[in-house]
């Protein structure tokens, strides 16, 4: 008799058995599946890892039927789901109120959109999974183009249409060709294109305090006639002086984002000490903070959404949201945010 | 990219002190990472020279010297350097100064006079390695004419780092912000640009701006041919022979050392030299070791293997251009050469080689074999191809000055196609608006020309030649950028747009959003936000196929590796650990999104469709306070939507078989204490209590409950006024005992339906009072209702009412066999 057919008849054996057990689980006690594993050694070595892997799947079914059997004993009786609330229960009560908090982050998305539509822009969200038509292509990162480097991108298994993998967006300006597409009447009407977008971003970074792979990002978009890169740090200016109630100085230095030309790293004079305190968390002494990149939107940007450059011209801009809220509170450790502490979110009401 | 201000100064003057020039930088080129001041390293080395020298009476390899430090008096050091010797030229570390390759140690080491077998000794003589200039060990630096720069002399007790160059600064810029600018991975280039934003004129040095001609020589045989023309626009090489290969000059070692590269020999340190100092990579073979006298470019075949200068084999594609001989492969091209033709000690013969290679194909290399050079970094940032000419040229004499030699072949130029210097144009008017500014033509035209555009003609719209050297002048839009950086963007007005007074619309889905965070706050529950990625396990544990999940192909961890298809799994993942930090009692929710592979987004059919859900989970711990945690989940859901229109159908009836996405969605529940929210026909989300597996699996406290719901199915609670009556209404309770088996709601709207019959104009109020199970009879269950009556014309009376409860009684008793109690 060969060792499967052996493994086979045991546990036809053991399966009918099973079935008139009051104890399940003494079908693991059976002495024919002790003998089957105490067997394995005495196996050819040739056989005995193909012969040990079947007697071991064997008890693992046979483990999986005792546990499953064991939960559904334990399972709770049936309830009225239409009902609403339990046969001789109480109406349920919810938790008392104070207890309840909404997240730190998504009430300074609610902070900020709030101010930018005071200022006149609308409010669009942005996506999770998107190709790189609109993550790089649509913005002036050709394909290939070393800036992409510079976006540690998670890029799906999965390929869209053209064969390429989808992306987790590394910026929300993914949403930066639609945005244009979708208010481009607004310029035929003599209005302006006005959008940011807060939403969730995604970078391939490794974890610590301050780095995190998952973080918020709000993209801010401007289009009209005349718009010139003056407008875009007043525009910022204005915003931040808003955010923290106070006259705050601003600064720009030259950068380089494909998707912008010209491009800034912007800075804000430190609204916590002013530069005065050298032992300051968020400026170091330095008084000035650098909180975003933004430009003059890049023409082949605008071209991309059938808006013509001559006539044309506008901004965009990209603030880390985790950030703000960091410096805000003194948050020092970024990974609080996705943590899920109750110790954490309560003290946020 | 280091920035060495003494290589700068050779190009432009430089008038700012470190820190406003810096400042300056900042503001108006790029990012200072870092600012490094040399000559602290440097402080306390001295050029001395050895006037006695003896053997150590105590110990056989020391020796004990008398050095001349220029001071008038003789000093004493010991040196244990084979090749100490009288007379020899030294750089002496003086006590007090800090041995400069310990300069960035945690613990620098700091010389003082100092016993040495029972002589004292006065600070050290120095190796390379001690001067940070390199590893070797073996002896001390010895000083000659040599190593100096032309118009440099060696002066007893003069500062080594003043006489070499050292007395430098190093300014790090980010390599970010240059992406678009080859020129500025040379230090001629950012010398350029130093002029110019302080609007100074710059003039490019006449080796790098006017086309050399070239001699025709002769002795070695070599043939040159650029198979690769469509990734490589320029090759060019040459055959130089009778060069002696030795070490650089020491000028030149600390030269490389300073800008952060590594001296090797005098023709490697040359190639290198002059890349750092143009932006443009340049190779060096040694001749002799090239098959077939030859050196081309082809594209390599798949399986091809390749060994380079780091020791380590590549296997090749067809995607990667390489650098043949007449036989195979001897480098990677703009990325590293081949193991197989280096130049070491005993070369006599080499090709140089100035290239010009594709930037997007010598990306696309590097990245599938990680290999990130310095050769690289330049190339792929699009070099100009009319810049090869002057490279070589430069190049050949500078391995002349170092290593001599003469040029052996004819200069090799295998230009693919044409090359011309970009051209764009503009007006004032296109630029000034794009600016803020009122710039004149002359004012704008100055900042360009500073750094060398020529512009015609000098005014209106006219056409912007950019040097050769920069290709990233493309579009009228990169004259602004000029334009505004030279002249100073914080110069720029600053003003707010004009904006029409129409309203900006709101977002629904915000609003929305927003609706859902405060009511469930209000009901005391915590918002939290999760990670869009799971781990496989995760999504097993509580039940679903991740073949229904995308996948990350680079994820950090498995911990991130599907984008999730509910959010019920990151949720229930937190509620141990809070419990555990000693909260009973909570309720956690997000809003968020998910995705299933496969479905595409209706409007834009070439992306993923992403559904928005609200989960929300509860527990009150191991204990079931005032009956099962269902419950108390569907009185959360109560807040967030009305039921009327949505119907609860037990899970238990949902036939998971034919709808994938419901199965996922429901995989976790419990199906006899669940349900699924059903409207119009399709399901929109689940609620209940997680199935025995998933509370094992999560260890989860018993009473927890939950619900995930499509936000789109909320229908949001708007106020709707009803008159008040004048007169007053009237209430009365009704209990009706039914078979277990029934369900609530079809007592309850057989209820309504009857009250509504006999209600003769009043409006009828139903609300639950209790569900009441003798212990004894589990068959049967008793629910008691409140019905309150209201009319708006008259008082209502006990006849009114009785009426109402009898319509009831005869209903419940003919549909549900219900009996009145």
């Amino acid at each position: 008799m060969s060792s499967s057919d052996d493994i086979a008849r045991v546990r036809e054996t053991l399966l009918s058995r099973y079935e008139g057990l009051e104890t399940k689980a003494d079908i693991l006690k059976s002495p024919e599946l002790k003998e089957l594993l105490a067997g394995i050694r005495n196996v050819e070595p040739s056989q005995r890892s193909a012969y040990g892997q079947a007697v071991n799947a064997l008890q693992q079914e046979l483990k999986e039927k005792v546990l499953s059997n064991m939960h559904e004993k334990s399972a709770l009786p049936p309830i009225d789901v239409t009902a609403p609330f339990d046969i001789n229960g109480e109406m349920p009560s919810l938790l008392p109120s104070e207890n309840g908090t909404t997240h730190p982050l998504t009430q300074e998305i609610a902070t900020l959109s709030d101010i930018f539509y005071r200022m006149g822009y609308v409010v669009e969200e942005s996506r999770e999974i998107d190709d790189q038509y609109h993550m790089f292509e649509a913005l002036n990162f050709p394909k290939g183009h070393p800036a992409r480097d510079d976006y540690d991108t998670f890029m799906t298994v999965e390929k869209d249409a053209d064969g390429e993998p989808f992306v987790a967006p590394a910026h929300t300006s993914t949403m930066q060709n639609r945005i244009l597409k979708k208010y481009r009447e607004n310029l035929e009407k003599g209005e302006a294109i006005a959008a940011i977008v807060p939403d969730r971003v995604f970078r391939n970074e490794d974890l610590d305090a301050r780095h995190e792979h998952t973080f918020y990002q709000v993209e801010g978009v401007y289009v009209a006639k005349g718009v010139h890169a003056g407008m875009l740090i007043a525009t910022l200016q204005q915003f931040l002086q808003e955010y923290y109630g106070k006259e705050l100085d601003v600064r720009v230095n030259p950068f380089y984002f494909p998707f912008t030309e010209p491009s800034f790293e912007f800075a804000l004079s430190c609204p916590f000490c002013g530069g005065k305190d050298d032992s300051c968390k968020v400026c170091s002494g330095e008084g000035w903070v650098e909180l975003l990149g933004c430009g003059m939107i890049h023409p082949n940007v605008l071209k991309a959404a059938d808006i013509d450059p001559n006539e044309y011209t506008g901004f965009a801009f990209g603030c880390g949201i985790d950030r703000l809220v960091m410096m805000k509170y003194q948050i020092e450790d970024v990974r609080h945010f996705e943590s899920a502490k109750l110790d954490f979110l309560r003290q946020f009401e | 990219m280091k920035v060495s201000l003494n290589t700068i100064k050779q190009f432009t003057q430089v008038n700012l002190p470190v820190d406003e020039l810096v400042k300056k930088i900042n503001q108006q080129l790029g990012g200072v990472e870092d600012v490094i001041d040399l000559r602290k390293r440097y402080e306390g080395a001295v050029i001395a020279q050895v006037v006695k020298c003896e053997k150590h009476p105590n110990a056989d390899k020391l020796s004990v010297c008398e050095i001349d430090d220029g001071s008038g008096q003789l000093t004493q050091v010991v040196c244990g350097a084979p090749n100490v010797r009288e007379g020899l030229t030294v750089v002496w570390l003086k006590p007090g100064a800090t041995v400069p390759a310990t300069f960035n140690d945690p613990e620098p080491f700091v010389l003082e006079p100092k016993e040495l077998r029972g002589v004292v000794s006065n600070g050290m003589l120095a190796s390379a390695k001690e001067l940070a200039l390199g590893d070797d060990h073996s002896g001390i630096v010895e000083l000659t004419d040599t190593d100096l720069l032309p118009g440099k002399t060696l002066s007893i007790g003069f500062s080594f780092a003043e006489t070499f160059g050292l007395d430098d600064t190093i300014i790090d810029i980010e390599n970010k912000m240059f992406t678009h600018r080859p020129d500025l991975f040379g230090q001629l280039g950012v010398a350029r640009e130093i002029a110019g934003i302080g609007h100074t004129a710059f003039t490019s040095p006449d080796w790098y701006k006017n086309l050399p001609d070239f001699a025709i020589g002769e002795g070695l045989e070599l043939h040159v041919e650029n198979k690769a023309s469509d990734v490589v626009p320029r090759f060019m090489a040459v055959a130089i022979k009778d060069v002696e290969v030795k070490p650089s000059p020491l000028w030149l070692q600390c030269a490389l050392v300073a800008m952060g590269s590594k001296p090797i020999n005098n023709i490697v340190d040359v190639t290198n030299y002059i890349m750092l100092l143009t932006a443009q990579p340049t190779h060096a073979y040694d001749y002799d070791k090239l098959r077939g006298h030859f050196l081309g470019t082809r594209m390599a075949q798949a399986g091809e293997e390749l060994p380079l200068l780091n020791g380590k084999t590549y296997k090749l594609d067809e995607s990667d251009i390489i650098i043949v001989d007449g036989e195979g492969p001897v480098g990677l091209a703009g990325i590293m050469g081949g193991g197989n033709s280096e130049v070491s000690s005993d070369t006599k013969n080499i090709v140089l080689e100035v290239a010009n290679f594709d930037m997007y194909a010598v990306r696309k290399s590097s990245m599938r074999h990680g290999l990130f050079t310095d050769a690289l970094t330049r190339f792929n940032k699009g070099q100009s191809p009319l810049q090869n000419p002057n490279v070589i040229n430069l190049l050949m004499m500078s391995i002349h000055d170092v290593a001599g030699g003469a040029q052996a072949s004819k200069m090799f130029d295998e230009t693919a196609s044409q090359h011309a210097a970009q051209q764009v144009t503009a007006s004032d008017e296109f630029i000034n608006a794009r600016l803020g500014l009122a710039l004149q033509s002359q004012e704008i035209n100055s900042l360009l020309q500073n750094v060398e555009f020529t512009i015609s003609p000098a005014d209106g719209e006219r056409t912007f030649t950019a040097p050769f050297w920069r290709t990233d002048i493309v579009d009228p839009e990169d004259i602004v950028e000029e334009v505004g950086r030279l002249y100073g963007f914080d110069k720029l007005p600053r003003e707010l747009p004009k904006r029409s007074t129409k309203p900006a619309p709101k977002n629904a889905s915000q609003v929305r959003k927003q609706r859902i965070r405060e009511t469930l706050a209000k009901a005391g529950a915590n918002e939290v936000l999760t990670y869009s990625f799971v781990h496989e396990n995760t999504m097993k544990k509580v039940g679903q196929d991740v073949e229904h999940a995308f996948k990350l192909s680079n994820a950090l961890s498995p911990d991130l590796q599907y984008y999730r298809t509910s959010l019920m799994s990151s949720l229930l993942d937190k509620v141990p650990m809070n419990f555990r930090a000693g909260h009973d009692a909570f309720a956690l929710y997000e809003i968020g999104k998910t995705h299933f592979k496969g479905e595409m987004d209706e409007a834009e059919p070439d992306v993923p469709n992403e559904d928005t859900h609200v989960a929300l989970v509860l527990t009150s711990g191991n204990k079931n306070a005032t009956g099962s945690a269902y419950y108390q989940a569907r009185k959360y859901l109560e807040q967030l939507t009305s039921l009327d229109d949505i119907h609860l159908q037990p899970l238990s009836e949902f036939d998971v078989s034919t709808d994938e996405w419901g199965a996922q969605l429901t995989s976790a529940y419990a199906p006899q204490r669940s349900a699924v929210l059903v409207k119009d026909g399709q399901i929109w989300g689940v609620i209940g209590e997680f199935s025995e597996a998933v509370k094992a699996a999560f260890k989860l406290p018993q009473a927890t409950a939950g619900f995930e719901v499509h936000i789109n199915v909320l229908n949001a609670r708007s106020n709707t006024y009803k008159p008040l009556s004048r007169f007053p209404s009237i209430w009365q309770d009704i209990s009706l005992k039914i078979a277990q088996n029934v369900a609530y709601k079809d007592l309850f709207e057989t209820t309504k339906k009857a009250a509504l019959a006999a209600a003769d104009g009043a409006e009828v109020d139903i609300a639950p009072v209790s569900i009441y199970q003798a212990e004894n009879d589990t068959e049967s269950k008793t629910i008691s209702f409140r019905i309150t009556l209201t009319h708006h014309e008259r008082t209502l009376t006990e006849a009114h009412a009785a009426a109402v409860m009898d319509s009831i009684a005869v209903s419940a008793n003919n549909e549900l066999s219900a009996g009145v109690v």
